[in-house]
């Protein structure tokens, strides 16, 4: 009976698949290339026609805070890849080692990142009250001469140790620098370990999987606690007043929305090349679509939970900041930010055909990427006197650079990252996952 | 209620896995839809062959959610606007984002419970007999080491001749007509 069996569980595998082979050559396609030529012209197109708006009325001031919305836009990217990066070497699993080296080029961007952010710290005093007034006496001074109200004030003199202009510097090198520091070591551990003599024996899989565990593990925490620093001094700030427990986690909610939309376009878009052709299969494509699906859910469940609180708190504290965001026209983009951030992938990514399908998915994925930009401009402008509570066009012109700026801005880092993604192999070689891609993929 | 009386299905057994799909996707092909695989252990490629996956449980999961975010936004629009309204810290009476959680929470009941009781109601279980048994090689062979496809009769194409006559040229280990 016993010898029965093993006949008839070999057969399966001869009568049913082709075997598929590892790709000979496993770096990126001509094609990303042209690509990354064209995120150039994009992003000097559209920077170009941005500084139209030096010359307009307001539109010195639109232009710097639609800077910092492509900033942060292109900080998500890099920082959202790398906590992907550190979640799947502590989880495995076959949809992050598909996905490793695109994350990996997205975090390489540091450096860019960093030179990126050297115009917000030069000018700050235009974007941030704190940065403005950076004394208690010039404070007071604002608040007498109504620059300030004398809640922003008070809480801005309280905040004054976090929120000043060498601390906000402070704090940026150490965020940016320890996120460098893991980046650089997750990336080149990333080449040594193909590179590795023993490549390819369960030792060798062992000793590279605990070195990345035992890095990638506690550097999860700390970098929530790095990047929850840095986009409240960065953008929460520009209200002073107003506090949210749930804000850092929500950067890092959409970090890993807008990271999973850009991997999943990188990798359908690569599949049309070898060597992504062979190695993606719609399997993880699946798995990818429905970890996306779960952080649309998981991104209204926190905006939405915030929302509730504050609310039903309903104290004069908390709710302008909401109402800043929804009235005087603000409603029609605080009802687009749900419709696109959420109803429509989430309506969208219930269906299993289409996160199976490649060219719808292409689109999804877009989608998604701009509902990102609405999010991060309801988040922005209504920070601002002239735009809190009031959405306007009429003499103001200038807002319109929240369109140019930060395609200019993503498309200026998009180049670096498409080039960064040519440098290596789209396939870490020296994981037993890489073998597990090659199998034939079932139904689930 | 499918006929209790005559044939239930044409069975045909075979020894590899392998043989198993291959027939299925014949059969599939040939434009059998009423048909089922049995093996002694899952056989991924079968429930691919069979077009497993189409079947209407997410379509009653999405009614019953949409049933439950209904009943439930409409149970509590009714209390608090017209039932029982109360003038609660001077706040509207359609207070929508108060209703949200306990809407969502009438979705996913209600499309859990459908899920659950739609895929009983499609799948037939609790089945306390089942024709195929009636196969003296079914109940040792799929459970240990033989791959059965089955073409059921309420088919509209199954045809006792030209239904055997496809399972023939799949040269399987045996064809054994089933019985109700």
């Amino acid at each position: 009976m016993a010898n029965e069996h093993h006949g008839a569980d070999l057969t399966l595998g001869h009568t049913l698949h082709a075997t598929r082979v590892l790709p000979g050559v496993l770096t990126a396609p001509q094609v990303v290339s042209t690509w990354r030529t064209r995120a150039a012209a994009v992003a000097v197109v559209f920077g170009l026609f941005s500084l139209v708006f030096l010359f307009v009325p307001l539109g010195k001031e639109h232009l710097l805070r639609a800077y910092l919305m492509g900033y942060m836009t292109c900080f998500n990217f890099v920082g959202g890849a790398l906590a992907f990066l550190m979640v799947q070497y502590v989880s495995g699993g076959k949809w992050g080692q598909i996905l490793r080296r695109p994350l990996e080029a997205m975090t390489r961007t540091i450096w860019v990142l960093i030179l990126m952010l050297v115009p917000i710290l030069l000018l700050m005093k235009h974007l941030y009250q704190w940065a403005a007034f950076p004394d208690a006496v010039s404070k007071l001074w604002a608040y007498h001469n109504g620059l300030m109200t004398q809640e922003q004030q008070l809480t801005a003199t309280s905040k004054q140790t976090m929120l000043n202009p060498s601390s906000a510097w402070i704090q940026a090198a150490i965020v940016l620098g320890i996120m460098a520091l893991v980046i650089t070591l997750l990336n080149r551990w990333s080449v040594q370990r193909d590179n590795d003599p023993l490549a390819g024996t369960p030792a060798s899989f062992d000793r590279w999987r605990v070195k990345f565990e035992n890095l990638s593990g506690p550097m999860i925490l700390l970098y929530v606690v790095l990047m929850t620093d840095f986009v409240i001094v960065f953008v929460k700030s520009l209200d002073v007043t107003w506090y949210s427990t749930v804000y850092g986690l929500q950067f890092l909610v959409a970090q890993g929305y807008a990271v999973l939309a850009l991997g999943i376009l990188t990798l359908i878009l690569l599949s049309r090349y070898e060597p992504i052709k062979t190695m993606f299969r719609t399997t993880e494509q699946h798995d990818l679509g429905k970890l996306a699906f779960a952080f649309v859910m998981l991104n209204i469940y926190l905006c939405f939970a915030e929302f509730l609180i504050i609310w039903s708190g309903n104290v004069p504290d908390e709710i302008p900041w909401y109402l800043h965001r929804i009235r005087g026209g603000w409603w029609v983009i605080c009802s687009l930010d749900v419709i696109c951030h959420w109803v429509i992938p989430f309506c969208i990514l219930l269906s299993r055909d289409i996160k199976r399908s490649k060219a719808k998915m292409i689109w999804v994925c877009v989608f998604m990427l701009l509902a990102r930009l609405i999010d991060m401009f309801w988040l922005i402008e209504p920070n601002f006197p002239d735009a809190a509570g009031n959405l306007h066009i009429t003499g103001n012109i200038g807002i319109l650079a929240y369109v140019t700026v930060p395609i200019a801005v993503v498309a200026f880092w998009m180049f670096f990252y498409l080039n960064e993604l040519t440098k290596r192999p789209l396939i870490n070689v020296n994981d037993p996952h890489t073998e597990e891609l090659l199998e034939p993929e079932h139904a689930h | 209620m499918p006929p209790r009386e005559g044939v239930y299905g044409l069975l045909a057994e075979f020894n590899t896995p392998g043989e198993l799909v291959q027939a299925t996707k014949l059969a599939y092909g040939a434009g059998y839809r009423r048909m089922e695989s049995y093996t002694p252990y899952p056989v991924e490629e079968a429930a691919e062959a069979l077009h497993f996956h189409k079947t209407r449980v997410p379509l009653i999961c999405l009614l019953g959610g949409l049933m439950g975010l209904t009943t439930g936004a409409l149970l509590e629009i009714w209390i608090n606007v017209w039932g029982y309204p109360l003038n609660l810290r001077a706040m509207p009476l359609f207070s929508w984002p108060a209703f949200v959680v306990p809407a969502y929470e009438w979705t996913i009941l209600f499309s859990g419970l459908s899920t659950c009781f739609g895929m009983l109601a499609l799948n037939g279980l609790p089945q306390l007999y089942h024709p195929l048994f009636n196969a003296p090689n079914f109940a040792d062979g799929a459970s240990t080491d033989k791959f059965f496809l089955c073409l059921e009769a309420n088919d509209p194409r199954f045809d006792r001749l030209e239904t055997r006559k496809l399972l023939e040229s799949c040269s399987p280990i045996s064809i054994v007509e089933v019985q109700h």
